[in-house]
């Protein structure tokens, strides 16, 4: 940033850390328990509230980086780009709460997704979901880091280093000892700060810049294609791929099922509801930034798009606000800091020593908990170095992304058909990721035939990703008829043209990959799954009762005796 | 584009926001008061 960048003094800014450092901390030693439970350090004794539960999805499906993303495609967009960024990615929080009740109604006491995948398959399908969730979570650390060093180096006289030092340190400091019961409580503060900051920004920016009537005298900085509310270009190079990604991002990511499984079961939807309008709306607003950027033709400080909402910011806001807006961008990605430690601790804690060291039944709670803490500060210490030497991990992120999309259609079909097997789940997986990465990275040159095959296989796609959300809602027989149209009306647009969107193309050609194989590996099989073994196979590993938190008669009826989908029931895909 | 139409679809969003932030926060105060008249943790 240049001279011009707005520069809070040493003081100020270590007030402000400590005013949300120090707040979040103080809120959970009001939790804090000597004798903490280690199922409640995983999963918060399943019965989390609506209000705290819908704060907590909002803020952990909100990053720093979809508050930049979404300015960015404001700005490059223009007016339909934070929709086709925010939009899509709220809309997955919706099209994934159905599964997220069956997914509660088969394994009511789990804490883990891949924990509920060795119970229905084995250890290879749980450790393809473990392992792409510790890359995948530890990818998210780093970049939050990074956006908080960059944050702090540019609105102070702090280094980067040392802001990436301060902001891993608060967070650390919350999450450590009562894991995911703090990371929940917190997320509501951090909530709070975050709708509260967007609620007054985005209108004191809007004016103070001149708006409205900068629509009019700016015009002259918006081509046809972002003046449009349709834009085909916002469609095709931000929506689509998106609408892709986000699916296999909501259904593979911890972050996202340890608040499913905490939640009470009853408030699965509304909780799920709430986030969806909550991220959205949220979301979209901060990309409004990005629009108005456009309209008033600024360049962004450097070339770097990511600059130009603290440019914004720094422009057009009093000090005070700068400082709301300072705690709304280290709130974002604080909440999604303390969700990726309480998720790699689970993982750790579940996966790796409950299941894969002592086994479910000799697992020690005591060493779980030093597990599940030991990780917190081990995952910090790794993110803390990669964000300092800044790596390039975008192949990484690109890898777990692309083994998420793969994971989709396997980890949904094996909670409802009974004939999935685990040999057809990881080859199918396997076999996505095969095809996924020589599209995706244009390995082999896209041209005649193979072009065209790669085109009919991402139409094949299309229909998978249709035809699985309408499935959570509607059920299977919707769904056949929904991805059959998908994949007949994409037809003619895609074949031909499809495999020059290769991040799209590719994400597609995972999807129907998986899906063909899973499908065709599993069709014959003659020895049904019985999905009463999962609710066994899966629970409290730590027998002793949580210090004051006793469970309401109801709350347990809820979990036990009022599942809207029996499992042992449920409708075959068939 | 109308001036008009633009605004208000740049400003519905913050507004959506306060409604959410509404319906977040007297939930979240409706369950601390409680859980404080159970005698329990919030979570």
């Amino acid at each position: 940033m240049d001279d011009s960048t707005f520069q809070f003094g040493t003081l100020s800014v270590v007030a402000l850390l400590l005013l949300f450092y120090g707040g979040t901390f103080y809120i959970s030693t009001r939790i804090g328990k000597r004798e903490e439970n280690a199922d409640d350090y995983m999963t918060a004794g399943n019965n989390v509230g609506f209000g705290i539960s819908a704060a907590s999805m909002t803020a952990t499906w909100i990053w720093a980086s979809s508050m930049y993303a979404s300015a960015t495609s404001g700005y490059t967009y223009g007016i339909s780009g934070p929709i086709h960024y925010g939009l899509w990615g709220a809309l997955m929080i919706l099209f994934i709460y159905p599964f997220g009740k069956r997914i509660r109604a088969v394994a009511p006491r789990a804490h883990t997704l891949a924990e509920v995948m060795r119970a229905r398959h084995g250890r290879s399908s749980q450790l393809m979901l473990a392992g792409s969730n510790v890359v995948g979570s530890v990818i998210s650390l780093m970049s939050n880091f990074i956006a908080g060093g960059v944050l702090i180096s540019m609105l102070s006289p702090f280094t980067f280093i040392q802001g990436v030092l301060m902001v891993a340190s608060g967070v650390l400091l919350y999450t450590l000892w009562s894991g995911f019961r703090a990371s929940v409580l917190t997320d509501f503060v951090q909530v709070v700060a975050m709708l509260g900051a967007v609620a007054v920004l985005v209108p004191v920016i809007f004016f103070a810049a001149g708006f409205p009537a900068a629509f009019e005298t700016g015009a002259i900085h918006v081509t046809a294609q972002q003046e449009s509310f349709f834009s085909s270009d916002a469609f095709m190079n931000q929506g689509a791929p998106y609408i892709a990604a986000v699916l296999a991002y909501a259904i593979g990511n911890q972050t996202i099922a340890q608040r499913l499984f905490a939640v009470r079961e009853d408030l699965i939807r509304p909780t799920f509801i709430t986030a969806t309008v909550g991220y959205g709306a949220m979301v979209i607003g901060v990309g409004m930034l990005g629009v108005l950027a456009l309209y008033l033709g600024i360049t962004p400080e450097g070339g770097e798009v990511n600059n130009l909402v603290p440019q914004m910011a720094s422009e057009y806001l009093p000090p005070v606000l700068i400082a709301v807006f300072f705690i709304m961008i280290i709130g974002a990605l604080s909440s999604t800091a303390d969700s990726d430690l309480s998720a790699l601790s689970s993982i750790a804690m579940a996966d790796i020593y409950g299941q894969n060291v002592a086994g479910k039944d000799a697992a020690n709670p005591k060493v779980m908990l030093l597990v599940g803490r030991a990780t917190m500060v081990l995952a910090s210490a790794v993110a803390v170095a990669f964000a300092s030497l800044q790596l390039n991990i975008l192949d990484l992120l690109v890898f777990v992304g692309a083994l998420w999309g793969a994971l989709v259609f396997p980890v949904i079909a094996s909670f409802y058909w009974n004939k999935v097997t685990n040999r057809a789940f990881t080859t199918a997986v396997i076999a996505a990721l095969a095809l996924f990465l020589p599209v995706r990275f244009e390995l082999i040159p896209m041209t005649g035939l193979l072009a065209i095959a790669i085109d009919l296989i991402a139409v094949v796609g299309v229909g998978v990703v249709l035809g699985l959300m309408s499935f959570g809602f509607f059920g299977l027989r919707v769904a056949r008829v929904v991805g059959l149209l998908a994949s007949l009306a994409a037809a003619p647009f895609a074949i031909g043209a499809l495999h020059e969107y290769a991040t799209l193309s590719a994400s597609l050609v995972a999807y129907a990959v998986s899906t063909v194989v899973c499908w065709a590996m599993s069709v014959g099989n003659s020895e049904p799954f019985d999905f009463a073994l999962i609710r066994r196979r899966t629970g409290d590993f730590d027998e002793t009762p949580a210090e004051a938190t006793p469970t309401p008669v109801g709350a347990a009826l809820s979990r036990d005796d009022r599942d809207d989908l029996d499992p042992t029931t449920a409708g075959s895909l068939r | 584009m109308s001036t008009t139409v633009l605004t208000i679809y740049v400003l519905m969003w913050p507004v959506l926001v306060a409604a959410v932030l509404f319906v977040i926060s007297r939930a979240f105060f409706g369950e601390w008061r409680s859980a404080r008249r159970r005698g329990e943790d919030l979570v």
